[in-house]
């Protein structure tokens, strides 16, 4: 019998990343042609729509770089955590938690100034992210709980939340019953960027380029990674692996509270049950993507918010939503096999006798 | 300062000039699209907003277009309409409750393209309307058949959120029962969701468990249905013919959205834009009922129907309608009580005296006497 298995590569792939990329992307949209082809579509006309809506002209930009906003900073959420070895799967609930900050922050000063009201409801959803993430950060660092199933856990709880606010205390009393939260005040919708985009962009721009950077350059950033590599080191050279874990999962949910607010004063009129709409865990994908470093989360952003943007799209080319998240599912997969292949290659070995230490 | 004038007025003149370009002078040529909130092929909301689309592309002559499984109050909304809007889209129609700010924007910020929402209550002079239908009506004739049909005397009604809309179609289908069967009660679960097959089915057997043999609901699955079948009762549908989801299926009041698609599309195609909150009854085909040759009352379910096409006839507009503690509401067609907006109490709707005005049924938030549960969800 023939195995086989992966085994890391000496030396990442020669054009590493971006050449892997490429090539899973044109596997992916050959086998998406085919899909299309047996489904009577055609490929090209299909692609180029895709591909015009998302970064054929400013407007499409736009678009791409709003959505990327929200995968962008749940991406980075998830690396930050990634790079210590922690999965943070609350980013979910961590969007909701800093839009329902946001939103506390409306309510109680609604006469507030644009400049002062919106860094007031953006700080308050990172206080928020952070608050779902304490719980799983203090239980991780101090008694070992893993932080998994916690931070996963937390997500049900902020959707019921979010859910019971707008379902009770803050239902629209102008809303005719529907479960819905007030409009916003006008002054604190985050002003246009160019097109369809907001400052929010650049706020995120700011943050995830500027994390990488940092994360990358800094003594902080340097010792994220002796600690995420290997705890008896970190503990040898001193650095507190208590206070690292718990800092650095609350750091984590701050940056996914932001992606709340920037939804909420960019995207949203109003507090809406569904605002995290999946970004947190689409995160993960970018976080995985970005192979879990920082750095790698910015680009990954951008691309996936394009393929998003161009697989909606295509709704209009008479592509039914089923088809276009398939065709959005075999482009990640692509991707994501690339990724992976970058770094490890795939061996035939001979069956390994059972009983034989491997 | 005066080079800074003119520099203005230069860059002025070209934005006027693109935009007139961009503006196009195809103004004759209309398209339509349709943004729907889940997939079309759910035998329900979505399913029969699809229908109509296919029924007034084909009335109107134009082509169509449509989005599926778009949320609510987000990005993808406004990518959505935007992504028409640049393809030459000049009548577009957001078919779900939550559409209603974001459409509100979009019409303000385009003026050259009507937009209509579904269900909602905002609207604009220039471009931007409501369209939503009198169910109550059907729903009465549903409720005839309904109260034929119980043999426990108990009728469940699975019901998503307590506004005046569901409130109304409750009301209007217990004062059905209460035509053929003074006995009969309507029990309704609440499950605060338009879409949820588990918890429409649980709630469907809580009330099974409670002793009803006949179920309807105002949800978005066949859930209920299947319950039903499951227990060997009689169902009644909504939405759409569910005759081949559900066996149990008796009857139901139906949505057929083409006739007013086709209005407005036409309407634009004319060049006349005139925004209404357009509220259709059965006359206007918007809303409409199959009468089972099966039931025992189907003559007087036609009758009914026959009544209220030719506007003889109106559910809350006749006989004695008192609430579940047994005051009079509405006698005769005439206000007996004081009735304020729930959502602004220091509004009156009306005062004894007054007709039943479309205020009266929109505002709607008191249960009939022969309806078990509450109003306050």
């Amino acid at each position: 019998m023939m195995n086989m298995r992966l085994v890391r590569r000496d030396t990442p792939l020669a054009g590493g990343q971006v050449r892997a990329f490429v090539v899973g992307l044109l596997i992916a949209l050959l086998f998406g042609a085919v899909l299309l082809i047996l489904s009577g579509h055609s490929p090209i006309t299909v692609y180029s729509k895709m591909f015009d809506s998302a970064l054929g002209s400013p407007r499409g930009w736009s678009a791409t770089l709003t959505r990327a906003v929200p995968l962008g900073l749940a991406g980075l959420a998830v690396a930050v955590a990634g790079s210590m070895g922690m999965w943070n799967i609350g980013a979910e609930g961590q969007i909701i938690a800093g839009a329902i900050g946001g939103a506390w922050i409306a309510r109680i000063a609604p006469e507030l100034p644009g400049p002062v009201l919106i860094p007031a409801m953006l700080g308050a959803a990172v206080l928020g992210g952070a608050f779902l993430a304490l719980g799983p950060a203090l239980a991780r660092s101090r008694l070992g709980v893993n932080e998994i199933i916690t931070t996963l856990m937390l997500n049900e709880v902020a959707i019921r939340v979010v859910r019971y606010l707008v379902n009770g205390p803050w239902k629209d009393p102008e809303g005719n019953n529907f479960p819905i939260a007030p409009e916003l005040p006008e002054q604190s919708a985050l002003p246009t960027l160019f097109e369809r985009a907001n400052v929010g962009v650049l706020i995120a721009a700011v943050v995830v380029i500027g994390f990488g950077l940092w994360a990358s350059r800094s003594a902080w950033g340097y010792e994220l990674k002796i600690a995420g590599s290997s705890e008896k080191t970190a503990e040898y050279v001193g650095i507190s692996m208590r206070a690292k874990l718990f800092t650095v999962l609350v750091l984590s949910g701050a940056i996914a509270g932001l992606a709340g607010g920037i939804e909420l004063t960019g995207s949203s009129s109003r507090l809406v049950e569904g605002v995290a709409n999946g970004y947190g865990f689409t995160g993960i994908i970018v976080a995985a993507l970005a192979l879990m470093r920082p750095s790698g989360v910015a680009a990954v952003a951008v691309a996936l918010g394009a393929v998003q943007i161009g697989g909606e799209a295509i709704q209009t080319q008479g592509v039914p939503s089923a088809t276009s998240n398939i065709l959005q599912a075999l482009i990640l997969f692509g991707a994501l096999t690339a990724a992976v292949f970058s770094e490890y290659r795939l061996v035939r070995s001979a069956a390994v006798p059972s009983g034989a230490a491997a | 300062m005066t080079s800074m004038r003119k520099a203005l007025i230069a860059l002025l003149t070209m934005i006027a000039l693109i935009a007139s370009a961009c503006g196009g002078d195809d103004a004759s040529d209309t398209k339509a699209a349709f943004v729907m909130v889940a997939p079309v092929g759910d035998a329900g909301w979505n399913f029969m907003h699809d229908q109509g689309r296919l029924g007034a592309a084909e009335a109107a002559g134009v082509e169509t277009a449509f989005v599926e499984n778009i949320p609510e109050g987000g990005a993808e909304f406004d990518n959505a309409v935007q992504n028409f809007i640049d393809e030459g889209y000049n009548v577009i129609f957001t078919t779900s409750f939550g559409y209603m700010d974001a459409t509100e924007t979009f019409a303000a910020a385009n003026p050259d393209v009507r937009f209509e929402h579904i269900s909602g209550f905002k609207m604009n002079d220039t471009n931007f309307g409501n369209s939503f239908g009198r169910m109550y009506q059907p729903r009465y004739i549903a409720g005839m058949a309904a109260g034929a049909a119980t043999e426990s005397n108990t009728i469940g009604y699975v019901a998503a959120f307590p506004i005046p809309e569901v409130i109304r179609g409750i009301n209007a289908f217990a004062l059905g029962v209460a035509n053929t069967n003074p006995d009969a009660v309507v029990e309704v679960a609440w499950t605060s969701t338009w879409f949820d097959p588990g918890v429409e089915g649980n709630a469907a057997q809580a009330l099974i468990d409670a002793g009803a043999d006949v179920l309807t609901m105002h949800q978005d699955s066949t859930a209920t249905g299947q319950a039903i079948t499951d227990a060997g009762g009689t169902f009644i549908g909504y939405h759409s013919d569910m005759s081949e989801q559900v066996g149990a299926y008796l009857t139901a009041p139906v949505w057929d959205w083409t006739n007013r698609y086709a209005d407005v599309i036409e309407e634009a195609k004319a060049g006349e834009f005139t925004p209404s909150a357009w509220w259709g009854g059965m006359a206007d085909g918007v809303v409409d009922i199959a009468i089972p040759d099966s039931s025992p009352v189907s003559g007087e379910m036609d009758a009914v129907k026959q009544s209220i096409l030719d506007g003889d006839f109106d559910v809350f507009d006749q006989g004695t309608i008192a609430d579940q503690d047994g005051t009079v509401i509405i006698d005769n067609g005439q206000v007996q009580v004081e009735l304020r907006d729930p959502f602004d109490d220091s509004v009156v709707v009306a005062g004894p005296g007054d007709e039943v005005h479309d205020g009266v049924l929109l505002t709607m938030n008191f249960f009939v006497e022969n309806v078990v549960g509450s109003v306050s969800g």
